[in-house]
């Protein structure tokens, strides 16, 4: 079916843009190609959009911006004078500003601190580096030694609350083993292996303090004496 | 922002041909954006969909007051146009010969009516897809093609009567 130049026109920008089927864009070209009124139309169309597509953007004039951001948040203020000076120095009192400062004050104070630098009276001599070697080395030491002696301490708390307590519990297991009980033959043997030296032990104790309290009154009596 | 501007601004310069006056939409543009900011609401397309609905409504509000005392071709339009400054790498007879084309078809562009010329602009000058047009038209996508397609039909007749022949 050939096509018309009305239908050529109504088709025109969809075949320059590849939108028609290939029976549709054969029968087009069929009609365009040959057609004296369709054919320059068609030229003509296609290298307008090129143009069309090639043309740069404006410049925007520069005080466009200014002029909208005046209209929309209302013109900028301007200082001059002392008050830009006070405007400066506000700008110390932010929040961000003074931890920065108290941050930096932090840090300078440990890094003299454990250079060695004495405050109260410092020497040029502290700057020199082999000195601040010998101190930052020398306070290393300290501290080190310290935190080994803090521990040591610990483990011999430790050591001496583990002994009471293993010695708290004799205590009470001697008279449950002098109770009279009636265990198995063979958990009878296990006890008297494992416990022997315990066992011993616990009878000296219980045997001291026998002692004591038989002592305990004459003591009393004389001390009223 | 300035990316915006830039979009705006060149959408209104191509649609009014006129440097004064595209400033002046453009202004318009931000103020009413600014304003009415409360009223946007994502559902309707980006946000730079709005910005154009925008600009193409105060575009069409501006042609239809100033339809009874405009002048076809004022003196702005013969102007050299200040393109992208990559226009300054190409050899200056080149240039010229470019400025003056589409000086032309700037003009031309003026000359057709809104409704040709607003989907012109926004398709191949802006490079919008068929479906943002529609959104920032409100019509139909098939009214949108055969607006575009009636508008370049146009503008290559209008350019032929001017005497222009593309390249």
């Amino acid at each position: 079916m050939t096509w018309t130049c009305d239908q050529i026109e109504a088709q025109l920008s969809d075949y320059l843009e590849g939108l028609l089927q290939a029976p549709e864009r054969a029968a087009f070209e069929a009609h365009a190609n040959t057609c004296s009124e369709c054919a320059p139309l068609l030229a003509e169309v296609r290298s307008l959009m090129t143009e069309l597509h090639s043309m740069e953007q404006v410049e925007v004039p520069p005080q466009l911006v200014y002029s909208i951001l005046n209209k929309t948040l209302g013109p900028r203020e301007t200082v001059s004078g002392w008050q830009a000076f006070r405007k400066f120095l506000a700008g110390f009192a932010t929040p961000k500003f003074t931890y920065g400062v108290a941050s930096v004050m932090a840090t300078l104070i440990i890094v003299l601190s454990a250079s060695g630098i004495s405050l109260r009276k410092p020497k040029v001599a502290d700057l020199h580096p082999v000195n601040v070697y010998r101190n930052i080395d020398r306070r290393f030491h300290l501290a080190k030694a310290g935190t080994v002696k803090y521990f040591s301490d610990l483990r011999v708390v430790y050591e001496i609350q583990s002994r009471l307590r293993q010695d708290q519990n004799e205590l009470q297991v001697a008279p449950e083993e002098n109770a009279p009980k009636t265990p198995p033959e063979k958990q009878n043997d296990d006890h008297t292996r494992v416990q022997p030296k315990q066992q011993n032990r616990a009878n000296e104790l219980a045997h001291q303090v026998e002692m004591l309290a038989a002592e305990g009154p004459m003591v009393f009596e004389r001390s009223f004496r | 922002m300035r990316r915006h501007s830039r979009r705006i601004f060149n959408v209104c310069y191509r649609f009014v041909g006129n440097r004064t006056e595209a400033e002046d939409i453009s202004q318009e543009v931000f103020l009413r954006v600014y304003r009415t900011l409360g009223s946007y609401r994502s559902a309707h397309g980006g946000f730079a969909t709005w910005m154009t609905s925008v600009t193409r409504n105060l575009l069409i509000d501006h042609y239809r007051r100033t339809k009874r005392d405009r002048q076809t071709d004022s003196l702005d339009d013969a102007m050299p146009v200040v393109e992208n400054k990559e226009s300054a790498a190409r050899r200056p007879d080149q240039q010229a010969l470019l400025n003056e084309l589409s000086g032309q078809v700037q003009s031309a562009l003026t000359r057709l009516s809104p409704e040709l010329r607003e989907a012109v602009v926004l398709r191949d000058l802006q490079q919008l897809d068929y479906a943002e047009i529609q959104q920032v038209l409100e019509v139909p996508e098939g009214t949108v093609k055969s607006r575009i397609n009636r508008g370049r039909i146009e503008l290559a007749k209008i350019l032929q009567q001017m005497g222009v022949r593309p390249s």
